[in-house]
C-alpha cells in the first residue's frame, strides 16, 4: 500500500489570476494602444504647458507692443537686428507669437473645459432623470413634487396675463392635490371634469378684479391646466417633453447657433463658452439617456429597488457608474469640438477680447499678413489648434477601444 | 410608409415654430435698445420713437395682457412674435440696417454660390470619403489602414480656416497656381439658369469659364469637405466592419464569390445606411462652415454675407442668413429621415 502524499495533489490553479478591476483592465487597454498613448501625450502636453505658463510665466498682453519688432520671421539666433529670440516669429504689434501660442492654450482649453462643463451637467442631468422616470415608475412623494412645478408653470401664464400672484398658489396646490390623490377617480371623465371645473374657478375668479375679457381668457388657460393635471402625467410623458426640446436644440446646426447667439450677445469669452456648451446640451442628455435606459432594467436594478433604495441612490450608485464609459469618451470628444468651435468663434472675432491671446483670435488678426509673406504668423496658432484638437480626438478613440471592447473595430 | 412620411412631416412643425422662436429671440439678445441699435448712439428722441413705432418695437414680445384688461381681444395678440411670424408668413426678412435692401433679395442673389460650393465639398467628401473607408475596412489593420484612419482623424480635427488659409499660402502666394479668392476673375460673365456656375458654364460650352470657375472654387470646396470627408471615412469603415463580420458575409464567402463581389454587393450595401445618415447630418456642418470658408476665400455666399453683417452690426441679415441655414439644415434631416426609411423597412414600424 503506498503512502498518499497530498502535497502532490495540491494543484497549481493556473486559472486564477491576480485580481484586476475594470477600469485597471481598460487603463491596461488604453496604454497599449500606440495612438491613445500619443493622445494622450499631446493631452498631457498642452494642458500643463498652458496651466503651467498661466502660473508661472507672466504674460501680461495690454503692454505687450514693440513695433520694432513687427512681424519678423521665426529666428533662433539673436542677431543684431533682432536681439531677442522668436521661435514662432513676432505678428504686426511686434508680440512674440511663441509665448502668445503658449499662453493662448489658457484660453482655448479653459473655453472647452467649461463649455463642456455646462453640457455635460445639464445634459447628463437631463438624460439621467428623463432615462430613469421613462421606465421606473415614480414614488409618490415625487409625483406630488412633479405635479406641484406643473401646476406652477402651467399656471404663471395665467397669473402673469391676470398679474394676480394670487393664481400662481392656487395652481400649485391644485397640482400637488392632483399628484396626491392619483388614484381619486383614475381614468374616469369624472376627474377630469372635477379638475377642470377647479382650474376654472382658480384663474378665473381673481381674474374676474382686471376685467371681463382677462377672466375669459383666464379661464381658458385654467380649463386647460386642469385637463392637464387630471390626466396622470407620468414619466414617460415628461422624458418625451425634455426629449422634444432637446430635438429642438439639435435641429439647429452646431455651431452656427452658437456663432449667432454670441454675435447678437457680443464678444467675450465668457458668452462663447455658454453658447457653445448650451448647443452641446442635447448631444449629452441624449446619450446619457439611451445608456441609462440600456441598464435600467437590468437584474442588480432590481435588486436595489427590492431591498428599498432610495431612487437617487439608484441614480447615483448603481447607474451612474455603469454608463460611465460611453459619457467618458464622448466628453473626450466633445472637449476637441469645443476647442475647434471656441476656435471657428475666435477666429470671426467673436471669442476673446483682444489684446487677449486665443489661438483662433490670433489667426483672425493676423491672416490679412499672410499675402505679404508672413506665414509664421497664421501657421503657429492653427497648428496649435490641430495639434490640441487632434490629442483629444486620438484619445477619445483610445478610450472607446479601452472602455468597451465590444466596440472595438 | 405614406403614414410614416407624414408623421415625420409633422413633427418638423414644432421644430419651425422652435427655431423661429429661437431666431426671434435673438432681437432680444442684443445688449440695449434694438431702436438705438439701428439709428446709432446720437439718435433723437423723436426719430427713435419713430422707428419703434415703425418695426413694431413699442408692442410687447409675446402677449399684451394690458390691451387685454381693456378689453382688447386682438389687441393681446399683437406682439412682436406675432408680427414677425406674420411677416416671415410672407417671406418679409425686414431690410438690411446699412443698405436697406430686402433681406430676401440678397439671399436670393447669394444662395446659388453657397450652394454650389456646399455640394461640390460634399461631392468631394464622399468621393474620397467612402472610397478610403472600405479600402480601411477591407484590410483592416494593415498599413494602409492605419494611415487613413489616422488621416481622417487630423481631417475631423482640422480647424477648416487655418487649412484654408494654408492652402491660401501654398497655392496663391508661393506657388501662384489658383487665384486666392472670389468666385470668378475680371472678365468673366457666366449666365445660366442654374446659377451654379460650374454647370452653367458647361451647359453654355464655355469651357474657359468653367476652368476659371474651378480654379477659384477648388480650394475653399477642400477646405470645407475635410471635415465630412474624415467623418464619412471613419463612419464607412466600422460601418463596414460591423457588416463584414455577419454570418451572411461569411455564408457569401463559403459559397466561393469573389472578395470584390462579396465587398460591394453583400457588404456596402447594408453598410450604406448609417453612411447615408451621417452624410445628411454632414449638411449643417457644411453650412455652417460656409461662414468661415467663404469668409477666407471671399467666396459671394451667404456665410461672407452674414460675417460681414456681424462684423457691421446689421442683424436682420444675421437673422434671415441664420433663419434659411437652420431651415435648410431641418430640410435636409427630413429627407434623409424618410430616405432611411425608404431603404430601411425596420425603420417605419418602430
Amino acid at each position: 500500500m503506498t503512502q498518499i502524499n497530498p502535497e502532490e495533489f495540491i494543484v497549481t490553479d493556473f486559472a486564477v489570476r491576480e485580481h484586476r478591476s475594470l477600469w485597471g483592465d481598460a487603463w491596461r487597454r488604453l496604454i497599449s494602444s500606440n495612438t491613445a498613448r500619443l493622445g494622450m501625450f499631446v493631452v498631457i502636453l498642452f494642458i500643463s504647458s498652458a496651466t503651467l505658463s498661466h502660473f508661472f510665466w507672466e504674460y501680461e498682453p495690454k503692454k505687450d507692443l514693440d513695433y520694432s519688432l513687427k512681424l519678423k520671421a521665426p529666428n533662433l539666433t539673436v542677431t543684431e537686428e533682432i536681439p531677442s529670440i522668436h521661435p514662432f516669429g513676432t505678428d504686426k504689434l511686434g508680440r512674440d507669437i511663441f509665448r502668445r501660442v503658449v499662453h493662448g492654450g489658457w484660453n482655448s482649453l479653459r473655453v472647452g473645459i467649461v463649455a463642456v462643463g455646462i453640457s455635460l451637467i445639464f445634459g447628463g442631468v437631463i438624460g439621467l432623470l428623463t432615462g430613469f422616470y421613462e421606465t421606473i415608475t415614480m414614488t409618490t412623494v415625487e409625483r406630488i413634487t412633479l405635479f406641484g412645478i406643473s401646476g406652477f408653470l402651467l399656471g404663471s401664464l395665467s397669473a402673469w396675463i391676470a398679474n394676480q400672484p394670487l393664481q400662481l398658489v392656487g395652481f400649485t396646490l391644485l397640482g400637488l392635490v392632483a399628484g396626491y390623490f392619483e388614484g381619486f377617480w383614475a381614468g374616469q371623465l369624472k376627474r377630469v371634469v372635477f379638475f377642470s371645473v377647479l382650474g376654472i374657478l382658480i384663474s378665473a375668479v381673481p381674474a374676474l378684479f382686471a376685467g371681463s375679457s382677462v377672466a375669459l381668457v383666464c379661464g381658458v388657460l385654467g380649463l386647460l391646466t386642469g385637463i392637464f393635471l387630471a390626466l396622470a402625467l407620468d414619466g414617460r410623458f415628461f422624458s418625451n417633453v425634455m426629449m422634444r426640446i432637446m430635438d429642438m436644440i439639435l435641429s439647429f446646426p452646431g455651431y452656427l447657433l452658437a456663432i449667432a447667439i454670441v454675435a447678437f450677445l457680443g464678444p467675450g469669452l465668457g458668452k462663447g463658452m455658454i453658447a457653445i456648451g448650451v448647443v452641446g446640451i442635447p448631444v449629452y442628455a441624449r446619450l446619457t439617456r439611451s445608456a441609462v435606459l440600456s441598464v435600467v432594467n437590468k437584474e442588480y436594478i432590481l435588486a436595489a429597488q427590492s431591498v428599498g433604495e432610495s431612487h437617487g441612490r439608484i441614480i447615483f450608485r448603481h447607474i451612474t457608474p455603469n454608463i460611465l464609459s460611453p459619457i467618458i469618451v464622448q466628453t473626450t470628444m466633445g472637449l476637441a469640438n469645443a476647442i475647434l468651435s471656441a476656435a471657428a468663434l475666435g477666429f470671426l472675432g467673436l471669442g476673446a477680447i483682444p489684446p487677449e491671446p486665443e489661438w483662433g483670435a490670433m489667426l483672425g488678426d493676423s491672416y490679412r499678413y499672410l499675402t505679404s509673406g508672413a506665414w509664421w504668423a497664421v501657421l503657429f496658432p492653427g497648428l496649435a489648434i490641430m495639434l490640441s484638437v487632434l490629442g483629444f480626438n486620438l484619445l477619445g478613440d483610445g478610450l472607446r477601444d479601452a472602455l468597451d471592447p465590444k466596440l472595438r473595430t | 410608409m405614406t403614414r410614416y412620411i407624414i408623421r415625420r412631416i409633422i413633427s418638423v412643425i414644432p421644430t419651425l415654430i422652435g427655431v423661429t422662436f429661437v431666431i426671434f429671440m435673438f432681437q432680444r439678445l442684443i445688449p440695449g435698445d434694438p431702436a438705438i441699435a439701428m439709428l446709432g448712439e446720437h439718435a433723437t428722441e423723436d426719430s427713435i420713437n419713430r422707428i419703434r413705432e415703425q418695426f413694431g418695437l413699442n408692442r410687447p414680445l409675446f402677449l399684451d395682457r394690458e390691451a387685454l384688461a381693456t378689453g382688447d381681444l386682438s389687441g393681446f395678440f399683437d406682439s412682436q412674435y406675432v408680427n414677425y411670424m406674420e411677416r416671415l408668413s410672407h417671406l418679409d426678412l425686414g431690410e438690411s440696417i446699412h443698405r436697406r435692401i430686402p433681406v430676401l433679395e440678397t439671399l436670393k442673389l447669394r444662395f446659388p454660390a453657397t450652394v454650389e460650393l456646399s455640394l461640390l465639398s460634399m461631392i468631394i467628401a464622399i468621393l474620397i470619403g467612402i472610397p478610403v473607408g472600405i479600402i480601411s475596412a477591407s484590410r483592416r489593420n494593415s498599413l494602409i489602414d492605419s494611415v487613413s484612419m489616422v488621416g481622417s482623424l487630423i481631417g475631423v480635427s482640422m480647424p477648416i480656416f487655418w487649412l484654408g488659409l494654408m492652402e491660401i499660402m501654398l497655392l496663391a502666394v508661393i506657388l501662384k497656381w489658383l487665384p486666392a479668392g472670389g468666385r470668378l476673375s475680371t472678365g468673366f460673365e457666366i449666365n445660366g439658369i442654374t446659377h451654379l456656375y460650374l454647370v452653367d458654364s458647361l451647359l453654355n460650352g464655355d469651357l474657359a469659364g468653367f476652368k476659371d470657375a474651378l480654379s477659384h472654387i477648388i480650394m475653399p470646396a477642400v477646405a470645407l469637405a475635410t471635415i465630412p470627408m474624415g467623418i464619412i471615412a471613419r463612419m464607412t469603415r466600422s460601418s463596414m466592419l460591423d457588416v463584414l463580420q455577419e454570418d451572411y458575409i461569411r455564408t457569401a464567402r463559403a459559397k466561393g464569390l469573389g472578395g470584390r463581389l462579396v465587398l460591394f454587393r453583400h457588404a456596402l450595401k447594408n453598410a450604406a445606411l448609417p453612411v447615408v445618415t451621417i452624410i445628411g447630418l454632414q449638411a449643417g456642418t457644411l453650412l455652417a462652415g460656409a461662414v468661415l470658408t467663404e469668409t477666407i476665400f471671399s467666396w459671394p455666399g451667404i456665410g461672407r454675407w452674414v460675417y460681414d453683417a456681424i462684423l457691421g452690426r446689421d442683424y436682420p441679415i444675421v437673422q434671415g442668413g441664420t433663419l434659411l441655414i437652420a431651415l435648410i439644415f431641418v430640410a435636409v434631416n427630413l429627407i434623409v429621415d424618410i430616405l432611411y426609411a425608404l431603404l430601411d423597412p425596420r425603420i417605419r414600424y418602430k
